[in-house]
């Protein structure tokens, strides 16, 4: 689960007329492809691509490419190309492993005059120059930045797979603190890498979530950890836990495990472990600690494996003000399944380090300090 | 004797008896150079207010597309989802009034969303307010000068409504040129009615591959209406539309210098005449010819210097009161314009002292090298202490005709480069031509008045006419100068006069509804707020209205200059509209011509900037497109000069769909009461801030912005006529010293000082008749040039000649007066001199 725009949300509004929208509730109905696509009703929404490549000659990179919708108002406005229901905020990073470098890229616009925006018809989200490109299952990603730019052509080895229990993702207590989850856990990724001028051509596997929902967090909650996880038996892992200000772990963490027919089984808190194994990494600008190794058990897969990140800067501080500040980067796994070695690829996510994320209250100010300026 | 003692000996000694005169050369020499200072600090501060007030809000933009009437919205989407890694920023520009204080700001509003990621815009333009309020970006951010305090409401006025804003934030804008009044681009379209354009999109592009590639690159992926141009081309268009008014001005200014310089060379003249003894006395001592001719050339450079460095101080004060006029004709003819902060930098200070000494070494070159020439043996024998007048009036009489004919003849080549040059060559040599004619005319005239002068004045007459015959030199020189001020002043009042005279016509002949109507606010050429076209309709219908014309206008460019397009309501007023058009054709038939059809008139100065005749054809870009119009004819204009195109409102429409007019204008039915009809229209456009004009009304304000426009150029004509006349005073005075013996003799004949002062007034009212004289025909040759040769070469307007009597009159006399006035001081010290002593020295 990828809340960051919690913070926006809280931002973004004054007066935050959580009536306006939909909640998260048991018994929705899914349907593809119209569920790729926007659901205006709910207040957030995102679609979130990661994914590790590497070049025939064995140059490793990471990336992450995210869209953010965000409601700002369902009240009705003057007719004008400029007016602004929803904000659009993107994210794109690039984890150059081989090179040792780590390059990110934030906008926010409104849909404006087709600036931003998601059409189910054309089979686009976009922001920008920055888009997905919906082919049937297919799906190109075009990303273009001052520095770097990414082209990739992504398909589904899998079916979607939706995580939680009975179609809603639960975050905290409470009916509709949840949200609709939806993931394509295994895309063979083929594209274009443009680095300084430099052209990549690079293959690999990608991840894709896209949840929508309004609202779903409690109190309490200061921060979270969340696992993509590829395997190499071609079964994958979605992982999080809710860090609670006591330190202990919030109960509705939870997972979900994609075996290699693509049949999901939900993992609840109980079902899983994960603990950091004290090597951090500090941060410059945020002097945030990241535990950047970890262990990873799911006794009913009989799987003991350590996770460990190529590169130990993949954090994305603030550029603006608006967005929090978080570490999500490129990971490897190496442990053993019933005793059987196993290796992976995967994504880390790590917010709250730098400091609490205080979810669900309205935050008055930008965040201090992050900003570069 | 070293060069040092022969210069103190020679030439700062005599000098430092003499304070006033030398106050009056330097003084001469400062205000020369003060006007040339302050015209170029000023024109300089009011061009380069342009940046500031077009060019806001960029951040490191190095592109920017526009069209004329706006760039659709969609063509943002277009550019920020092209797959290269350009910024994209859009904005939408327009002026606000403060209503508080009636001051006009500009309005930018921009994309506060889009942006709040750009640092370069958003920590100028909001500081970080902004996204505090994305679901409600109604309101303002203010510049600081503006001196609003975040929260509070400012009322601002907009096209023609009146509203109060919220103040969200505050920022420092002391890097942007003044204060400025920043929107969201949602709000701003809501405001000012304009939904659906934007006005340009500012672009940052990569580095490579070159400026111009990319220039090509994006205009292959934009409609074809769209301009993609370097950022700040309007500035430099807007630069090249006022060159010609600042080159004119700048070098009206220069006249100032140039009667600066006749001082010059009349002031060494005395000098080199008075000191020829010494000059004689150092000669047989051994100094050489050059040493001479250095001493005196460094007395002129002495008096260029501190006159120079005088000037410069006294330039940047005169600059402040220039800058005032400059920028208010500026924003009457041309664009709207915040004056600059005037930077006194250290190039114009070298180039002002640059100026001054030149100018003076230059005028001083003719008395100096003749000092050079005298001979030892020459200026120590007695008898020679009277002037010699070395003058050749056959000789000069012959260059002066030689020269006013190549003055004639360079009246006929056209501009070089948009520039009259062979204009000022032709008003150079023939000013030349009447200082060598000068002498001639000056002896012919008072031999021939001396008899008749001294019926009418009495004995006094025929003295000053002999004296002045007997000095006949310096009598040329000063009325040279004096003749130069007062050409100017009467060619330029011929020129503005009829300029004036040739408005007043054709205002006359088309302004012929009854009634104006335009949003409130300050009138600027290039401003063009809008009424709602809803309003007009309702107009349209009430009893009396026989007639409504509905003007919209717009800024655009063509081929990198601005001009007006404009469109109006033919169908509706071809009965009573009227224009004059060059062809000489009836409006009506050119009206018709105009209705549907892609068809366009366009203004005189427009024709001249482009070099297009009627029946041309011109590609005009309109909305997203560029569309081929046939020019049925070319009329006379004075309203704009950078020029109008017009076309029908219904051909105008077709392209870019707005239908708010800009300026509405009432033709009141037959039968109808003028006052009941406009009780009528008040009570209709009540709640709108629109501005109604009587056609009286229209026109007076029309003439005032004519004259006001025209207040710096008379002010430039009094500084040269204020040096003339200092230089007359200083003349005299050098007059009344040297002829200490002649007075002396006269009183000690039994002259009274009533007399003697008679006798000094007669002469100096007899240098300012022949300087009138001279300088009227001078001024009036000097008029057909501005009129028919600068002013056509330079702004294309056709202007008819015509008398303005009464000024020229007045003002001639004053100047007569004033020279009479000049001969008072001197006077006085004549009657001072003891006779006794005097004669005691002979």
């Amino acid at each position: 689960m990828r809340n960051k725009l919690v913070w926006l949300v809280s931002c973004l509004l004054l007066n935050p007329l959580v009536m306006q929208y939909r909640s998260a509730v048991p018994g929705y109905h899914y349907e593809f492809p119209r569920d790729n696509f926007n659901h205006p009703d709910f207040q957030t929404e995102w679609w979130y691509y990661t994914g590790n490549l590497r070049t025939a000659d064995g140059h490793e990179f990471g990336f992450e490419l995210t869209f953010f919708r965000e409601a700002l108002t369902r009240e009705a406005q003057k007719a004008s190309d400029w007016s602004a229901p929803d904000a659009f905020v993107a994210h794109l990073a690039l984890s150059d492993i081989s090179g040792g470098k780590f390059y990110h890229r934030e906008r926010l616009n409104r849909p404006g005059p087709g600036i931003a925006g998601v059409n189910a018809e054309t089979g686009r989200i976009w922001n920008g120059n920055w888009q997905i490109d919906w082919k049937g299952n297919a799906q190109n990603l075009r990303a273009i930045s001052d520095q770097f730019g990414l082209q990739l052509a992504l398909e589904s080895q899998k079916p979607p797979v939706i995580h939680g229990i009975d179609g809603i993702s639960q975050k905290s207590a409470g009916a509709g603190h949840a949200s609709h989850y939806i993931s394509l856990t295994r895309l063979t990724a083929n594209g274009d890498i443009d680095l300084g001028g430099k052209k990549f051509a690079v293959a690999g596997t990608a991840w894709m979530d896209h949840e929508f929902f309004t609202q779903q967090l409690g109190g309490g909650q200061v921060g979270w950890d969340w696992f993509s996880l590829q395997l190499d038996d071609h079964t994958e892992l979605m992982l999080f836990r809710l860090r609670l200000k006591d330190g202990s772990i919030d109960p509705f963490s939870s997972g979900t495990y994609i075996d290699a027919a693509g049949q999901a089984t939900h993992l609840a808190q109980k079902d899983f472990s994960l603990h950091p194994l004290g090597d951090t990494w500090k941060s410059d600008s945020t002097h945030a600690m990241y535990p950047i190794r970890w262990r990873v058990t799911v006794p009913s897969l009989k799987l003991i494996a350590d996770v460990a990140t190529p590169l130990r800067q993949q954090e994305l501080a603030g550029n603006t003000g608006w967005s929090p500040n978080y570490w999500e980067g490129a990971i490897r796994l190496t442990g053993t399944r019933d005793t059987a070695p196993i290796a992976g690829v995967g994504y880390l996510e790590m917010t709250g380090y730098d400091r609490p994320v205080p979810l669900g209250q309205p935050l008055a100010e930008p965040l201090p300090g992050s900003s570069n300026r | 004797m070293s060069r040092l003692t022969l210069f103190y000996r020679l030439i700062l000694r005599p000098l430092f008896r003499e304070p006033l005169r030398t106050a009056l050369t330097v003084l001469a020499v400062a205000l020369g150079v003060a006007v040339v200072l302050a015209i170029d600090l000023a024109g300089n501060a009011a061009a380069g207010s342009f940046r500031s007030s077009i060019e806001t809000l960029m951040g490191d933009s190095d592109l920017e597309v526009t069209a004329t009437g706006g760039l659709p919205d969609a063509v943002v989407g277009t550019l920020a989802t092209l797959p290269y890694a350009i910024r994209v920023r859009p904005r939408i520009q327009d002026f606000v009034t403060v209503v508080a204080t009636g001051q006009t700001v500009p309005l930018i509003a921009i994309d506060l969303i889009g942006e709040s990621a750009d640092q370069q815009i958003i920590t100028v333009a909001s500081g970080e307010e902004a996204l505090k309020y994305p679901g409600n970006l109604d309101g303002v951010w203010l510049g600081s000068s503006l001196n609003a305090k975040a929260g509070s409401t400012i009322r601002l006025l907009i096209n023609d409504h009146v509203r109060d804003y919220t103040v969200r934030g505050v920022f420092d804008d002391s890097a942007e040129g003044g204060a400025i009044v920043v929107m969201d681009i949602a709000v701003a379209q809501n405001e000012l009615g304009r939904t659906g354009r934007v006005d340009s999109v500012l672009l940052k592009v990569p580095d490579s591959p070159p400026l111009a590639e990319w220039q090509s690159r994006l205009s292959g992926a934009l409609p074809a209406g769209a301009m993609v141009r370097p950022v700040g081309s309007r500035t430099s268009e807007n630069q090249r539309m006022l060159a010609a008014f600042r080159w004119n001005l700048r070098v009206l200014s220069y006249v100032a210098l140039l009667v600066g310089g006749f001082l010059i060379y009349n002031t060494i003249s005395v000098s080199v005449v008075r000191r020829r003894p010494e000059i004689g006395i150092v000669r047989a001592l051994g100094a050489s010819r050059r040493s001479v001719l250095a001493a005196f050339l460094a007395e002129a450079a002495c008096f260029g210097f501190a006159g120079a460095v005088l000037g410069c101080a006294l330039g940047r004060v005169l600059a402040t009161g220039a800058l005032k006029l400059l920028s208010a004709t500026v924003q009457a003819l041309y664009v709207s314009s915040r004056p600059g902060a005037i930077e006194l930098t250290p190039a114009s200070l070298v180039i002002a002292l640059l100026i001054g000494v030149g100018m003076s070494v230059i005028a001083a070159l003719p008395p100096a090298s003749e000092a050079a020439r005298v001979s030892p043996m020459e200026a120590m024998s007695r008898g020679q202490r009277e002037y010699a007048t070395r003058v050749h009036q056959g000789r000069d009489m012959l260059i002066a005709l030689g020269l006013a004919a190549g003055g004639i003849i360079c009246a006929v080549p056209p501009a070089i480069a948009g520039k009259p040059l062979f204009g000022y060559l032709s008003a150079i040599l023939l000013i030349a031509a009447s200082a060598l004619a000068i002498p001639a005319v000056a002896d012919g005239l008072l031999h021939t008045s001396a008899h008749g002068l001294q019926k009418i004045i009495g004995v006094e007459g025929l003295l000053a006419s002999r004296s002045l015959i007997g000095s006949l030199r310096r009598t040329s020189v000063l009325v040279g100068a004096l003749s130069t001020a007062i050409a100017m002043m009467t060619s330029v009042g011929i020129m503005v006069g009829s300029f004036r005279q040739t408005v007043t016509t054709w205002m006359n002949d088309q302004l012929q509804a009854d009634l104006y109507l335009r949003p409130a606010g300050n009138p600027a050429s290039d401003q063009h707020p809008t009424i709602p076209n809803e309003l007009a309709d309702q107009l349209a219908k009430l009893p009396g209205v026989a007639g409504l014309d509905r003007f919209r206008a717009y800024e655009f460019s063509y081929e990198g200059l601005p001009a007006t397009l404009g469109a109006a309501d033919f169908h509706a007023v071809q009965p009573f509209r009227k224009s004059a058009f060059l062809s000489g054709r009836s409006a009506s038939d050119v009206y018709s011509d105009l209705q549907g059809n892609d068809a366009v008139v366009v203004s005189e100065p427009f024709a001249h900037k482009h070099h297009l005749r009627r029946g041309d054809s011109i590609t005009l870009p309109l909305g997203d497109r560029r569309v081929p119009f046939h020019i049925v004819d070319v009329s006379y204009d004075y309203a704009s000069e950078a020029g109008y195109v017009v076309m029908d409102r219904a051909t105008l429409l077709q392209y870019l769909p707005d239908p708010d007019p800009s300026n509405l204008a009432i033709y009141v039915a037959p039968g109808f009461d003028l006052e009941t009809v406009r009780a009528e229209v008040q009570k209709t456009i009540a709640g709108h801030d629109i501005l109604i004009f009587s056609n009286r009304n229209l026109r007076a304000e029309a003439i005032r912005i004519f004259d006001r426009t025209f207040v710096i150029t008379y002010a430039l004509e009094a500084i040269s006529i204020v040096v003339a006349v200092m230089g007359i005073a200083g003349a005299l005075l050098a007059l009344v010293v040297d002829r200490r013996r002649e007075f002396g003799l006269l009183r000690f004949l039994g002259a009274a000082t009533s007399q003697i002062r008679k006798l000094i007034l007669v002469e100096a009212g007899l240098i300012g008749l022949l300087a009138n004289l001279v300088g009227f025909v001078l001024g009036l040759a000097l008029s057909f040039i501005l009129i028919y040769v600068i002013n056509k070469q330079s702004f294309g307007w056709t202007i008819q000649f015509h008398w303005p009597a009464a000024i020229l009159v007045s003002s001639l006399a004053g100047v007569f007066l004033a020279t009479i006035l000049a001969g008072l001081y001197p006077a006085r010290i004549a009657i001072r001199l003891n006779p006794i002593e005097v004669v005691h020295e002979e």
